[in-house]
């Protein structure tokens, strides 16, 4: 590997290289990510899905740098991926927690850039990561006094201030009610339109999977590995009426549903 | 009266409706209506105010509640700064916990007054050893719930101040720190009410000037008028301190989730 | 929880113990009375063969049991009347609330003016500290859970004494049981305090009697006693509260 002359040309920010993750919980070994390989192409939205079991949360965590891998190489446009890389974000599942509730909304999105920018420049952040989720209007409020799905938004707000290349999505819609899961979908997909950022999204939604996807890759697992990868030919922008009752819809979503129960899991 | 509502509600919140008082005034009132002249045991409560007034003219009063005020607010305020960081090194460092755990039960389990024979035996009577005993016996408390809530910070914020790229020093101030905050007031909250007691015990049991030693020599000399109204400045001193302590403690927690966690009454 | 032996705490118990002997021994440290862990072993055993940590241990447990029966049984009487009547809340509440923050402390030489050097004097200041946490903490069960299981009652057409004997009281059970847990240890604080001052007797009374007598070793002795003991009741409470409570789950019982 001639670190110099690794360029992100390859159409790659992301290459992961027969990774693997072992843990020792209470004195055993666990394997949880088995040489695992898999590239991220700049400015694609790929989505992951898979049962629980399949390591989903531990392959975001990899990209993420908040977990080293065992063996395997990571590569971060070109670079190898030690601790968290600059220009990712991880957007966690549990809203509530992943936000200082004793800080305001403006405060939490300041949170990543306030010691890094100047305030003038932290203030414009603020107010454009505010209006790219539609949180205009509560910049002053604390979390705990907001929705889930507005609390979801305000952490998404968090990791768009950083203005970041790629965004590690694990089931940020997880826990919110159909309605608001909808509308946050078309949410992200705005700002990967408007932003060009790269996403990585884990769901155990396979319509979400495939509504949002460029690529949908399916993990088997445990230990984690990829099942297949397929490639989602839906004309963007997408809708949720007529993207989700389109005919090549119901066949991706048969076809991924197919390949989760046939790479099995818990 | 707007401008007051604020923190007068933070006082008032909680509080019962003050109509409640009617049976202690009229018990007062009976009391000094009865009048029980001559009786050394029941002085009617005029006669509290002329005890109080005579102490008050030869200067005792004024110089023995300065004393112990200053004791408790330099005993709390040294509680606080040790037991907060002591808390925070505590909470950091599992081997640390692990490792003094069973000598921290020890010192929390031990009822607070024995401490004080000891630490006459160790230091003598002098003036320096009401602070001590009184910062030994009201730091345990808030050292102890620091340290606690420092440990539970969650995982997933540190996963947070990861991704975001925060660095060790700003994880600790941004965010551990604040974290523990409601849990370090709970700690304050008991350690105010031992402060005060233990105060009037090294007082009484050292007679070094204060309230509690006043108190002693007026019992001594059967002077149950001032015993009396001593009783009510002390009464008064503590409903003061806990006013201010509760209006300083809703203050900050305004920006905490509302959690009945940390109203606990001890 | 069950902890394991915690044996990195328990060496490093050990290992302070050990380097306050030393340093005593050594010279090291400059107090005129530190006794050394050794000496005051010595004293101990002293004391347990003359009996009087017997007499004393007795005396205070004694009043402890009786200051906080009595601390029981009025807290917790106010607790379910205040808790149940809004009337009492409304017109007698804020009196309670004034007399509560009154460091019992100060009440000890009332009680002394009124009862000289007593048994009577203990327990005045015992039950009068110890009462707060059994009232509040019954007050606040019995209040937190009656608007909920009110309609309980009501529906299954229970009486209200019924509907108070098998529903509000038991659901109020883990927090009466947390202010009684409480209340003992204030009990103890405070027998410990009124023997030092007000009842010239049992342990609160021996400390400060070695502490005159310039007795160091027994006053030690007496002081790492009552830590053990006082460690020991608590823990025999939570033993009982997690008998009495199976029905409820841990964290009832361990709550404060």
């Amino acid at each position: 590997m001639s670190a110099a002359t690794v360029v992100a040309d390859s159409g790659n920010i992301y290459e992961c290289d027969a990774v693997s993750l072992e843990l020792f919980p209470h004195g055993k070994r666990r394997l949880i990510i088995d040489r695992l390989s898999l590239n991220v192409r700049t400015g694609e939205f790929l989505t992951i899905v898979g049962s629980s079991g399949t390591g989903k949360s531990t392959l975001l965590r990899l990209l993420g740098g908040l977990v080293p891998a065992t063996s395997g190489n990571i590569r971060f446009r070109g670079a190898a991926v030690a601790g968290a890389p600059s220009g990712v974000v991880v957007v966690f599942q549990d809203y509530s927690n992943a936000l200082l509730q004793w800080r305001t909304v403006a405060r939490n999105i300041a949170l990543g850039i306030e010691d890094k920018l100047d305030k003038a420049e932290v203030d414009a952040r603020i107010r454009q990561s505010l209006q790219m989720v539609g949180l205009e209007k509560n910049a002053l409020d604390h979390p705990w006094q907001l929705s889930g799905g507005m609390q979801q938004r305000v952490q998404i707000a968090r990791a768009l201030a950083l203005k970041p290349q790629v965004m590690l999505m694990d089931e940020p819609f997880g826990a919110l009610d159909a309605m608001t899961k909808a509308s946050l979908q078309d949410e992200v997909l705005k700002v990967h339109q408007q932003t060009g950022t790269s996403f990585v999204f884990i769901t155990h939604d396979i319509e979400e999977a495939v509504y949002l996807g460029d690529r949908v890759i399916v993990l088997a697992g445990p230990p984690g590995r990829i099942h297949n990868a397929v490639d989602i030919t839906l004309p963007r922008p997408r809708d949720q009426m007529s993207t989700r009752q389109s005919p090549e819809f119901l066949r991706y979503r048969a076809e991924i549903h197919d390949a989760v129960l046939a790479a099995g899991g818990h | 009266m707007l401008r007051l509502a604020p923190w007068f509600s933070a006082l008032r919140s909680g509080m019962p409706p003050l109509r409640g008082l009617l049976p202690l005034v009229v018990l007062l009132a009976l009391w000094q209506a009865i009048n029980p002249q001559g009786s050394p045991y029941f002085p009617p409560p005029s006669s509290w105010w002329t005890g109080l007034s005579v102490l008050a003219k030869s200067g005792r009063l004024g110089a023995a509640l300065s004393s112990t005020l200053i004791t408790f607010v330099l005993a709390i305020a040294l509680s606080c700064v040790l037991g907060g960081l002591l808390g925070l090194l505590l909470g950091r460092s599992r081997a640390a916990r692990r490792a003094l755990g069973p000598t921290l039960e020890f010192f929390r389990g031990l009822p607070p007054p024995v401490i004080v024979p000891v630490a006459v035996l160790l230091l003598g009577y002098v003036q320096s050893l009401k602070l001590v005993v009184v910062v030994l016996v009201a730091i345990w408390p808030i050292l102890l719930n620091t340290a606690s809530a420092t440990a539970a910070v969650s995982e997933l914020l540190v996963e947070v101040s990861h991704t975001l790229r925060l660095g060790r020093v700003a994880t600790l101030y941004k965010i551990i720190v604040p974290s523990a905050v409601p849990a370090f007031l709970v700690g304050v909250r008991s350690a105010i009410p031992l402060a005060i007691i233990i105060t009037l015990l090294v007082e009484m049991l050292t007679s070094l000037p204060g309230v509690g030693s006043l108190i002693v020599i007026s019992q001594r000399q059967f002077h149950s008028a001032e015993v009396y109204g001593l009783l009510i400045v002390v009464g008064l001193m503590g409903f003061v301190i806990n006013a201010i302590f509760v209006t300083i403690e809703g203050v900050t927690l305004r920006r905490f989730p509302p959690r009945a966690s940390y109203m606990h009454d001890n | 929880m069950r902890a394991k032996l915690n044996i990195p705490g328990t060496l490093t118990l050990l290992a302070l113990v050990a380097l306050w002997e030393v340093a005593v021994r050594g010279g090291a440290v400059t107090f005129d009375y530190l006794p050394a862990p050794s000496a005051i072993a010595v004293a101990f055993v002293g004391i347990v063969r003359s009996g009087e940590l017997l007499t004393a241990t007795l005396h205070t447990l004694g009043s402890v049991l009786i200051g906080w029966v009595l601390a029981l049984v009025i807290g917790g009487a106010l607790g379910l009347l205040f808790g149940l009547s809004a009337f009492a809340r409304r017109w007698f509440l804020a009196t309670l609330e004034v007399l509560r923050p009154l460091p019992a402390i100060a009440f000890l030489p009332v009680a002394l003016l009124l009862f000289s050097f007593s048994l009577t004097t203990e327990l005045v200041v015992m039950v009068y500290a110890s009462i707060w946490p059994m009232f509040i903490n019954t007050m606040g069960g019995i209040a937190n859970v009656s608007s909920r299981l009110n309609d309980v009652g009501l529906t299954l057409k229970l009486s209200p004494t019924q509907t108070l004997l098998k529903v509000l009281i038991p659901a109020a059970a883990p927090s009466i049981l947390v202010g009684a847990r409480l209340c003992l240890g204030l009990t103890l604080v405070l027998a410990i305090i009124a023997e030092m001052i007000g009842n010239p007797h049992g342990l609160g009374y021996a400390v400060v009697n070695a502490l005159i007598a310039i007795q160091p070793e027994q006053m030690f002795a007496y002081v790492l006693f009552i830590g053990v003991l006082a460690i020991a009741l608590n823990a025999l409470l939570l033993q009982a509260a997690r008998l009495l409570l199976p029905a409820y789950g841990r964290g009832a019982v361990e709550t404060v």
